[in-house]
């Protein structure tokens, strides 16, 4: 069974006709070619899939796309604005936040809802909200300081 | 000697594709046509396959070809012994083997028709424990090892794959010579590496019928050789097309799925993807040997060590295919010495086929193993001999010229300032802060990888400055390395070296990423390239009579006679040096008595280092590896019951989190000796190994509980402490 769905993905409204089975996180990458979100676990535990639906975050890999249906998305895409980096994704980057990059994509996606709701994150506050995104490469002390970077620099 | 660029603490300003979603990963090509690949996996450990029917499946709307043994060639593969076929023949030896493979429009759509391929199975015995399996009368895995291509011909029974060994002196003798003789056996978990890319490979095959490969492999000419043979192709017939790796720490250097998925390319004539799920990494991955070993050490009255003899049993799982070293075994076996001299040692490692997961390469490969049970070992010896375990350690470390079993002499060995460094900055030797507090140390030192790398670097016309190389980027930072050691010698600023990534057409051989080598042979290739381009623009300066030209006017001067400024450099270093690189560690943890509950309080760790090239990405390496070795101390556990694992998703398979990472104290002592470009060592797989026996050793020191078998969950010290109390 397909079904027609709309969704605002990066501010841009898309149209796409799909099986009810999709997950988003497929709709995402196979059917509007949007592969920056990652698939890790599968199941919802790694975070790699980190997308958010109307602000919120969610794990794109165990949701189905039907169910977002007429909402908001945002994905690792639609972070920069104006060719201009979000200050996370600067951040992660001037502090070696990521190695291999795979669960990249999650970790500012969530960092990103991090800083919206907790402009100034203690590192502890940090630890808790960041803790649905695994990373293996990094040992996580440099997404700490990423994220902390980028809380200063957005206040500047 | 002061550098420009090199040492600076440069970010990754190669990463801008990898925070923005623009990075490609393997499993993110999407080629016109491309269709999926899934493949149906045995539910029994060791079977008889006597029938499978695929009509259902190849009926399935959808559905473009439906694979089994029978429509392949009678080929075995593997890494360096090859005994692994391509799709399950007649026999399945562990749960998640290939029986058959699909593909089909949508990934969805092939996991509908794997469920619709009946087989039927006729159960054989099996066998599981590596103890077991080389009794006499264990069921046999291969009737024949011997007769598979590249297999070691020391077999004391059919189900060990290799023995590897490492001699010094006359052990017998030494014991006989030991006032003291000690004995303990430890076990160590089957372990994934946990990359968070799953493995994920695209094949097509192109007009000019030549074989198109995105792979998440870090090895693409070995890979291109494996292919070769596995597809029986001539070399120059496949490309391997070179993408971003998500996360290898040794697991990614096999053919996995890539032969399948070439078969289901030339049925299909379109080109196929196949994506592991995470489920398929745990049960059919190559994760890290769960080990059985046995330490036996003589001692003489003064703690000098006088005698050891190590026999380890790695419980390799039914394939020996995913091994990529001569031996078919694991080098880090040789750890079994430790850092100390010891004149009389025997070292053994058996490599043990069994009806389990087919295991492979975990960043080093066979150290971790060893360095718990070595460490463990030397502070239980040390208690029995009323010593404190950094005295103990103090009066065996390495020393200048001596010699490892491996045949080395060592030079500039700081085994002893490593060590002092770690005990200071713990605060070693001050009262532990409260009751149920404990501090563990542990040590260990590793080689300088070798290999070989092909670099070219080429003037542009705009007077920038491109590396073309072959080797692939795992995460580590290497390609940001490369480009601060060509500006470095160029003299150009940072961002005036761009690198390109070449493919298999592109150079003849590489040794790719892996054994802590990248920044020894891509640096090293890359810096001699980078002189020769440099003499080549300073003869051309000299020509053009103005030495002060810029280097686009030199290059478009060059350009004008038909001439491009380009310089190769092919590296290769063929064995370890005699320097190598000490670490010490000391953890201090905390034993909750109630609930056995482990938490580490602090972590310290001490590196003997070169010259560091990038220290954000160097200590990256350090923090990396030793929250690994912290997983592996803790938590991580791939359990198995009659071949069986239950920990099937990263639910239950649990990796630290964030929430998981102590607070660290790092101490670099830089010297710069290493053979890496600008004096520099290796440090990828410096942090990993004295973890788990750092923390094992602080939990025996706060709560008295020694665990023997990793990982140290808190049902084991809550145990251990019941025991304790039964016995007072």
């Amino acid at each position: 069974m397909t079904r027609v769905i709309r969704l605002i993905v990066n501010g841009t409204s898309h149209e796409v006709e799909i099986p009810t089975y999709r997950t988003l996180l497929d709709c995402l990458r196979y059917d509007l070619g949007l592969t920056g979100s990652k698939e890790g676990c599968g199941v919802g535990v790694c975070g790699a899939c980190t997308v958010l639906l109307d602000g919120k975050m969610i794990s794109s890999c165990i949701a189905l796309a039907v169910f977002a249906d007429g909402h908001a998305v945002t994905t690792v895409e639609g972070l920069a604005e104006d060719e201009r980096l979000h200050p996370v994704q600067q951040a992660f980057m001037d502090a070696g936040g990521f190695q291999c990059g795979i669960c990249t994509p999650g970790q500012v996606v969530s960092a990103k809802a991090l800083l919206d709701a907790i402009p100034n994150p203690s590192d502890a506050q940090i630890r808790e909200w960041m803790v649905g995104n695994l990373c293996r490469c990094t040992g996580y002390y440099k997404i700490v300081e990423s994220i902390r970077a980028a809380a200063e620099r957005s206040r500047a | 000697m002061a550098h420009r660029i090199v040492g600076k603490p440069i970010g990754r300003l190669d990463g801008i594709e990898k925070v923005s979603g623009e990075a490609r990963y393997s499993g993110d090509v999407m080629l016109p046509g491309l269709v999926w690949g899934k493949a149906l996996r045995s539910p029994l450990p060791h079977a008889r396959i006597l029938r499978i029917d695929t009509s259902k499946a190849k009926a399935l709307a959808g559905v473009l070809a439906v694979l089994t043994a029978r429509d392949l060639p009678d080929i075995l593969v593997g890494r360096r012994m090859f005994d692994m076929p391509l799709l399950a023949r007649d026999r399945v030896r562990f749960i998640g083997e290939r029986v058959a493979v699909v593909a089909a429009l949508d990934p969805d759509i092939a996991e509908e028709a794997l469920a619709l391929i009946d087989v039927e199975y006729e159960d054989l015995p099996a066998v599981f424990d590596p103890v077991e399996a080389i009794k006499d009368g264990a069921p046999i895995l291969h009737e024949n090892p011997g007769a598979y291509d590249g297999a070691p011909s020391e077999r004391p029974h059919p189900n060990v794959q290799s023995v590897l060994r490492f001699k010094l002196g006359d052990v017998e003798a030494g014991f006989r010579a030991s006032d003291r003789v000690f004995e303990h056996t430890f076990r160590t978990q089957l372990d994934h590496q946990g990359y968070l890319e799953p493995h994920a490979g695209v094949v097509g095959i192109d007009e000019d019928g030549r074989v198109q490969v995105w792979a998440s492999n870090k090895m693409p000419f070995r890979l291109k050789e494996l292919l070769s043979q596995a597809l029986q192709l001539p070399p120059a017939q496949i490309r391997v097309n070179l993408t971003p790796i998500g996360g290898d720490f040794g697991g990614k250097g096999s053919v996995m799925d890539l032969p399948l998925a070439y078969h289901l390319a030339r049925a299909t004539g379109r080109p196929v993807k196949m994506v592991m799920r995470y489920t398929e990494e745990l049960m059919a991955g190559n994760p890290r040997h769960p080990a059985v070993i046995t330490m036996r050490t003589g001692v003489s009255k003064d703690g000098r060590i006088v005698a050891r003899r190590v026999k380890a049993l790695f419980n390799s799982g039914a394939y020996a295919a995913f091994k990529p070293a001569p031996s078919v075994n694991l080098g880090g076996t040789g750890m079994g010495a430790g850092v100390y001299r010891i004149s009389h040692l025997l070292i053994e490692a058996f490599c043990v086929y069994s009806n389990n997961i087919p295991c492979g390469h975990a960043r080093s490969p066979g150290e971790p193993q060893m360095v718990f049970a070595g460490e463990s070992h030397m502070d239980m010896i040390a208690r029995e001999l009323s010593l404190d375990p950094a005295e103990f350690r103090r009066r065996n470390l390495l020393r200048d010229g001596d010699l490892l079993a491996n045949g080395h002499h060592l030079e500039h060995v700081r085994a002893s300032e490593t060590l002092e460094a770690a005990l200071k900055a713990s605060h070693w030797s001050e009262p532990k802060p409260g009751p149920w507090i404990g501090r563990g140390a542990a040590m260990t030192h590793r080689h300088i990888g070798v290999g070989f790398t092909n670099a070219r670097v080429r003037l542009e016309s705009d007077g920038t400055v491109t590396l073309l190389i072959a080797l692939p980027d795992t995460g580590t930072g290497a390609h940001l390395v490369l480009r601060q050691v060509v500006a470095e010698v160029l003299g150009l600023p940072l961002d005036e070296v761009e690198i390109e990534i070449a493919t298999t057409d592109d150079f003849t051989t590489d040794s790719g990423v892996g054994g802590s080598r990248v920044t020894h042979t891509g640096g090293r290739a890359a810096y001699h390239a980078a002189e020769k381009l440099k003499e080549q623009i300073q003869a051309e300066a000299a020509k053009l009579g103005e030495p002060a030209s810029s280097l686009s006017a030199i290059a478009q001067a060059a350009a004008r006679e038909g001439r491009t400024l380009e310089a190769s450099h092919f590296y290769d270093a063929k064995a370890h040096g005699a320097v190598t690189s000490f670490t010490a560690q000391v953890a201090e943890v905390a034993v909750d008595p109630a609930t056995g509950q482990v938490t580490v309080r602090h972590f310290t760790t001490a590196h003997d280092v070169g010259t560091i090239i990038n220290p954000i990405g160097h200590q990256g390496q350090i923090e990396g590896g030793l929250i690994q070795g912290l997983g592996f101390a803790l938590m991580e556990e791939m359990k198995t019951e009659d071949g069986q694992i239950s920990t099937l998703s990263l639910g239950d398979f649990k990796l630290p989190t964030i929430q998981d990472i102590p607070p660290l104290t790092t101490v670099l002592l830089e010297d710069a000796v290493g053979p890496g470009p600008f004096n520099a060592k290796a440090i990828g797989e410096g942090s990993i190994s004295a973890v788990a026996p750092a923390i094992a050793n602080a939990v025996a020191d706060a709560c008295g509980v020694r665990i023997l078998d990793l990982p140290i969950t808190a049902e084991k010290v809550y145990f251990g402490l019941k025991d304790t109390e039964r016995r007072s």
